[in-house]
């Protein structure tokens, strides 16, 4: 009995058709039925009867009327146990427009269309009106009339919708985790319910559950199209099924339900591209990384020059930057004074190789065995002391003891002061020769035995720098001119006060590294204060040592040196026209004198550096 | 809902204050000169009166459901109705067809009847009912009397746009009632009155929808 209704709705459809074309519609009617229906179980005809004992009689009844569409119904009957079912026309309908209080409108009129084989009646739009009472009885051919005024109805109370059509669903969003999406469900109004003109007003319920599981979700389409609803929460992985049924608005008979329509999600692939992305980039910036380190390391020295460019520091050509530092210039003289033999590009020890940028600092140190061949080779040194030997030498004194000497007179003429006519005299060339010359190796030596720093005190006339030692002294010794040295202060006897008159501050006279020549010492007459030592002519006496009061850069004559303030005040002009200091520390402030000597036009020059007005009243 | 269709009503009443033709002059809501007033076209109006037809009946169900809960349950509603409706001498197009097929202003003039003749049953069915959904009752007769003002507003927009004659008017008073009529309602007992109500709200509802199709062509008319 329940799967009438089923089956109705398939036949009710056909029989649409059927009207429109009643040939076709028929036969495919009468092919399409099937004895196996059974009406539905929310029908209210049949509720009362499901509680009948078989056993008991039961009269012929109608089981149930519907209307699809508002504009026809049908109803179907059973002949209950009386009866024979197989006669079809043993029972008939009559209906009746029931106007209560009414009698004109109470005839009984036959069922306009039988369809015997399901038990139905099928009254058609010209048969139905709607919210008129319809009441329907049976009648035998006994003239037995079953009625039950409960059977009575209006139209629009037995309305059942078709089911809706094109179910369809589509995937509205996924959660962040990708287990669980949200799907929206659309579907069309039945076609034999007229919406669009408003004729029928129906409202939806979409029904949703897993595959496995007995419980349907229920959800009462309410919001505006009402074509459309939106599943929350299902799970990724499971199959649901879903199927929709519509009823009238403020009525309460749903039609049947429509077709399931099955949902299902696959594991979202989305996921796995976009981690297979993030792990791409991953490796990418990583490799990146590990390449521009590798840059780095292999060109490490280059980066280095470019981002942190070295500072310059000191470096001199062969030598050592260790030997630089405080407290090593003993070594450091070795070297330039030539014992490491630094002039000689091919022996000197390669420093700094590997560091292509260094720019050394080129020492022009001569190299004795060369010294000859390198004449022109002076340092700048040597020459701001006095000039080179060679240069020396031409620069000899013009005068007698240039002849003793040797010495050219040329440019040092040229080098006199001016006004000084007979400079030549004047020169002062000291005539150092000795007995023993000093090596000439001993030249540069001598030279270099002076402090590496040395104050310039006085600028000679010629050229050449007076020099004023540092503090301590050397007491290098050098050989012969050590030697002579000594003589000389035995002579004088008085060793202990030059020794501690040399402590003291001293005028240190520069003399030029003369390979010929010995040592020769510039006498500044001004300058002599050694007590006891008192100044001496110049006046050179060519076999002996000339025992120059005042100092020479030989470091054993040194010992010698007259100490000398760098600084003194002249306290008057002689009569000769010398300048008389007064040396502020020692212990006897005589002047020394230029004794009158051929040569006394020298004190008439003095050494030191002297105005032009003064000049003027020191010439002659 | 009441609130809203009284602004309509309004809007309406200002519209056709102007009482000419169709030019529409501007509402007593919009005298000011509001920016966003705008002139609700004909469909617009009918969407509304639909709107409220539809409330009024779904009401009107769940009313009849509550008294249906005290007496035995019926299969189709049908049964304990001894006597018919007071409305039942109205001649109302009983079926989709006969509602398409009758004339606009009879249609329109069907609808406006049957609100009348409910206008005083549901009032004495609010008094009488003060202790059962007594607010279901006062909304159900509110409706009736706004959804009548609605139905006479677009009766008349209707007119003034030229698509039905003027011969439709409202029954303004009781007297145009058959005499039949007047008060045989009052011998109703509440659950007929409720079930008939139910009927005929039913009946407004799709008279308004047809009427609507018909005035205001639209896809699937």
């Amino acid at each position: 009995m329940d799967g009438w209704m089923l089956h109705w709705v398939q036949v009710s459809t056909s029989v649409m058709a059927a009207a429109a074309s009643p040939s076709s519609g028929l036969l495919l009617f009468l092919l399409t039925s099937s004895p196996a229906w059974f009406p539905s179980p929310g029908s209210a005809f049949v509720t009362d009867w499901h509680h009948m004992t078989p056993s008991a009689p039961v009269e012929p009844h109608f089981t149930n009327c519907i209307s699809r569409d508002q504009v026809t119904f049908s109803c179907w009957w059973t002949p209950g146990s009386f009866g024979n079912p197989s006669d079809p026309g043993a029972l008939r309908v009559f209906y009746q427009k029931r106007v209560i209080d009414s009698p004109t409108k109470d005839e009984w009129k036959e069922c306009p269309h039988y369809f015997h084989s399901r038990r139905e009646c099928f009254f058609d739009r010209n048969h139905t009106t709607i919210w008129t009472t319809y009441c329907l009885q049976l009648r035998s051919r006994d003239n037995i009339t079953y009625f039950n005024t409960d059977d009575c109805f209006t139209v629009e109370n037995i309305v059942r919708p078709d089911p809706p059509v094109s179910l369809n669903w589509t995937c509205l969003n996924v959660s962040p985790s990708g287990q669980s999406y949200d799907v929206v469900v659309t579907w069309e109004p039945p076609p034999s319910a007229d919406v669009a003109v408003g004729w029928m007003h129906i409202v939806y319920e979409v029904q949703y559950r897993e595959m496995n599981s007995t419980n349907w979700e229920a959800l009462e389409v309410q919001l505006q199209p009402q074509t459309q609803q939106t599943i929350y929460g299902l799970h990724v992985g499971k199959v649901y099924e879903v199927h929709i049924r519509c009823r009238m608005k403020a009525f309460t008979k749903f039609g049947d339900f429509s077709e399931s329509v099955f949902i299902e999600v696959s594991k979202i692939p989305s996921k796995d591209s976009f981690s297979l992305l993030t792990l791409v980039i991953v490796l990418g910036v990583v490799a990146a990384v590990i390449l521009i380190m590798w840059i780095v390391v292999s060109q490490q020295h280059r980066l280095m020059v470019i981002l942190l460019p070295p500072v310059p520091a000191p470096k001199i050509k062969g030598v050592d930057s260790e030997l630089l530092k405080k407290g090593k210039l003993n070594e450091l003289n070795f070297i330039l004074s030539g014992g490491g033999l630094l002039g000689s590009p091919m022996y000197s020890p390669e420093f700094y190789q590997d560091e292509p940028w260094v720019d050394f600092i080129e020492v022009d140190v001569k190299d004795p065995d060369t010294g000859e061949k390198q004449d022109d080779q002076a340092s700048d040194t040597e020459r701001l002391l006095g000039g080179s030997p060679h240069v020396r030498q031409r620069a000899g004194c013009s005068n007698a003891l240039s002849d003793r000497l040797n010495i050219d007179d040329g440019a040092l003429t040229s080098t006199l002061l001016p006004g000084q006519p007979d400079n030549k005299e004047a020169c002062l060339c000291v005539d150092s020769e000795r007995g023993e010359r000093p090596p000439a190796p001993s030249g540069p030596q001598t030279w270099v035995n002076t402090d590496f720093y040395a104050q310039v005190s006085n600028v000679m006339p010629f050229g050449g720098v007076v020099l004023s030692p540092g503090q301590h002294l050397r007491t290098q010794e050098s050989g012969p001119a050590s030697n002579q040295s000594s003589k000389n202060e035995k002579k004088d006897g008085e060793e202990e006060e030059e020794k501690k008159q040399k402590e003291l501050q001293f005028q240190l006279l520069v003399l030029e590294p003369d390979s010929e020549s010995s040592t020769r010492q510039i006498i500044p007459p001004p300058y002599c204060s050694l007590p006891g030592e008192s100044c001496r002519s110049i006046e050179p006496r060519p076999a002996e040592a000339y025992q120059s009061p005042y100092v020479s850069p030989d470091s054993p004559q040194a010992q010698l040196f007259a100490p000398v303030a760098d600084y003194t005040v002249v306290q008057e002009l002689d009569s000769q026209r010398s300048v008389l200091l007064d040396p502020p520390n020692l212990q006897s402030a005589q002047s020394c004198r230029l004794e009158q000597h051929p040569l006394k036009a020298l004190p008439a020059m003095p050494v030191g550096y002297v105005t032009p007005d003064l000049q003027g009243a020191l010439s002659p | 809902m009441p609130g809203k269709l009284t602004s309509v009503w309004l809007l309406l009443a200002g519209l056709t204050s102007g009482g000419g033709p169709a030019t529409v002059t501007a509402a007593l809501i919009c005298a000011n000169g509001q920016a966003g007033c705008r002139v609700l076209s004909l469909a617009k109006l009918f969407d509304r009166v639909i709107q409220h037809s539809a409330r009024m009946h779904s009401i009107s169900d769940d009313l009849h459901s509550e008294f249906e809960q005290y007496f035995v349950p019926s299969r189709n509603h049908i049964g304990r109705v001894s006597r018919n409706c007071h409305t039942a001498n109205l001649l109302t197009p009983d079926s989709k067809e006969n509602a398409e097929r009758i004339a606009r202003e009879e249609l329109t003039e069907v609808i406006l009847k049957l609100l009348v003749a409910w206008r005083d049953p549901l009032w004495h069915f609010h008094q009488i009912a003060a202790n059962f959904s007594s607010d279901k009752a006062l909304e159900m007769s509110d409706m009736v009397r706004e959804l009548r003002k609605g139905v006479e507003k677009v009766a008349h927009k209707m007119q003034t746009l030229g698509m039905i004659s003027n011969s439709v008017s409202s029954p303004s008073s009781r007297e145009d009632l058959p005499p039949s009529e007047r008060g045989e309602w009052r011998l109703m007992k509440d659950h007929e009155l409720l079930y008939c109500f139910r009927r005929d709200s039913d009946k407004i509802q799709n008279y308004l929808k047809i009427l609507k199709c018909r005035i205001v062509p639209e896809h699937g008319c």
